[in-house]
């Protein structure tokens, strides 16, 4: 895209926003649907570490772990965000999110390479528990729909955050920055199972 | 350039503040109802999402394929306003909708080579289903031919721009139907329109998820 059609963007921006036209079917609280999607992943911090391990694992574990993730994840979180909506029962969610930021901390922290296969499925059920969560909330918004759109692209960008960070093992110093933000986050997941397990019992 | 910038300021102060008068006087003399039909789609988050989806699509399996949405997209939205004006209200299946972002999601996170004559047929559908469901708010004191302008207007610039932003975004070594002896699959712009397609069918599924529910 050339310097000059960027130019025009500002322009394109202000002209829309500052229509004000008859608008007959005008959807309700897409803001506020919106907003509390997109800051529902990132307030709860069992779900925010749990994303960016998944991103900085996939990014260990490399291709095709890196790529397929992204494009996989947020269709199995959306699966288990379905069982959310319907009230389909999960056994122990809470402690299982919980569980999910502890082992994905730890496979970070020990630079696990598991078959692709083998981490693709742990991800796989970590996702249904972690949709289903935000899913039970959905129905419950100003706009449910809003609200998915701003949770299935906050997760995506948690994970595109994870990935980012995963880049630093290219370098022998970075992959130790890594290793030790898994370890934190495995700290933070052990942590957060030992209060779920507390509340629970 | 400092100068350049005070006077953008000043003209966008200007823009600012004449806004709201110059939109009365155009509704006033009934071109309101253009305007309407074409900002009536950007009000509904399904049309927003299905056209998105529409467009990232034709525009990720490259221009020779999509170049012909641009003109099939709005005759779509034509055909299917004039279908919902005639029959009636043709209320928007919620269902309907999620299926659709599901399977073109699919289809853009599998980066599946759709032929042409099919892709065609999906945007028709589409616009059509669109269209319609855009003809339910016709009031009866609407001038339908410029709405349906607006609309036409609407669709034809929001599909052409999708479309040539995702091919500008993918570049021209990411277009494989023109060499097919390269790998893009594993190209981050490729892999980027891919994971864009992975959201939309999980925004689908959810969007299932609450029709059921309902």
């Amino acid at each position: 895209m050339s310097l000059r059609s960027l130019r025009t963007l500002p322009l394109a921006a202000a002209a829309i926003l500052l229509s004000q036209p008859a608008l007959a079917h005008e959807q309700a609280d897409v803001g506020g649907g919106l907003a509390a999607g997109l800051l529902h992943p990132l307030t709860g911090a069992d779900h925010l570490i749990a994303m960016v391990a998944v991103g900085i694992w996939g990014a260990q574990l490399g291709a095709p772990a890196i790529w397929v993730l992204p494009i996989t994840f947020p269709l199995v979180m959306a699966f288990g965000g379905v069982l959310g909506i319907l009230h389909v029962p999960l056994p122990m969610p809470e402690v299982v999110i919980a569980l999910s930021a502890l082992v994905l901390g730890g496979a970070v922290a020990l630079r696990l390479k598991l078959p692709f296969a083998a981490a693709a499925a742990i991800v796989a059920v970590f996702a249904i528990f972690h949709g289903h969560a935000h899913g039970a909330e959905l129905p419950g918004s100003a706009n449910p729909l809003a609200y998915g759109i701003g949770f299935v692209v906050a997760t995506g960008l948690l994970h595109l955050c994870g990935i980012v960070i995963g880049t630093l093992t290219r370098w022998p110093a970075g992959e130790r920055i890594v290793q030790g933000l898994g370890a934190i986050i495995a700290l933070l997941g052990g942590y957060f199972l030992l209060h779920s397990l507390g509340a629970s019992a | 350039m400092r100068r350049t910038l005070k006077h953008g300021l000043i003209a966008t102060a200007l823009l600012l503040a004449q806004a709201p008068a110059a939109e009365a006087h155009i509704v006033a003399i009934r071109l309101g109802d253009f305007y309407a039909g074409a900002l009536h789609p950007f009000t509904d988050l399904q049309d927003v999402l299905l056209w998105l989806a529409m467009g990232l699509l034709a525009g990720s399996l490259g221009a020779a394929r999509g170049r012909w949405l641009v003109a099939l997209f709005p005759l779509g939205l034509l055909a299917g306003l004039a279908l919902g004006a005639r029959v009636g209200t043709i209320a928007a299946n919620p269902a309907i909708d999620a299926v659709i972002a599901v399977v073109l999601g699919l289809l853009l996170a599998a980066g599946a080579r759709v032929p042409t004559v099919l892709l065609c047929v999906m945007a028709f559908a589409l616009a059509a289903l669109r269209g319609a469901a855009n003809a339910s708010d016709l009031a009866p004191n609407t001038d339908r031919l410029l709405f349906a302008g607006g609309l036409a207007c609407a669709g034809y610039a929001a599909i052409t721009l999708i479309m040539a932003l995702t091919l500008a975004f993918r570049g021209p070594l990411s277009d494989s139907s023109k060499d097919s002896s390269k790998d893009t699959s594993k190209d981050w712009r490729g892999i980027a329109l891919r994971a864009l397609g992975g959201w939309i069918a999980a925004i689908g599924l959810m969007m299932a998820g609450l029709a059921f529910a309902s």
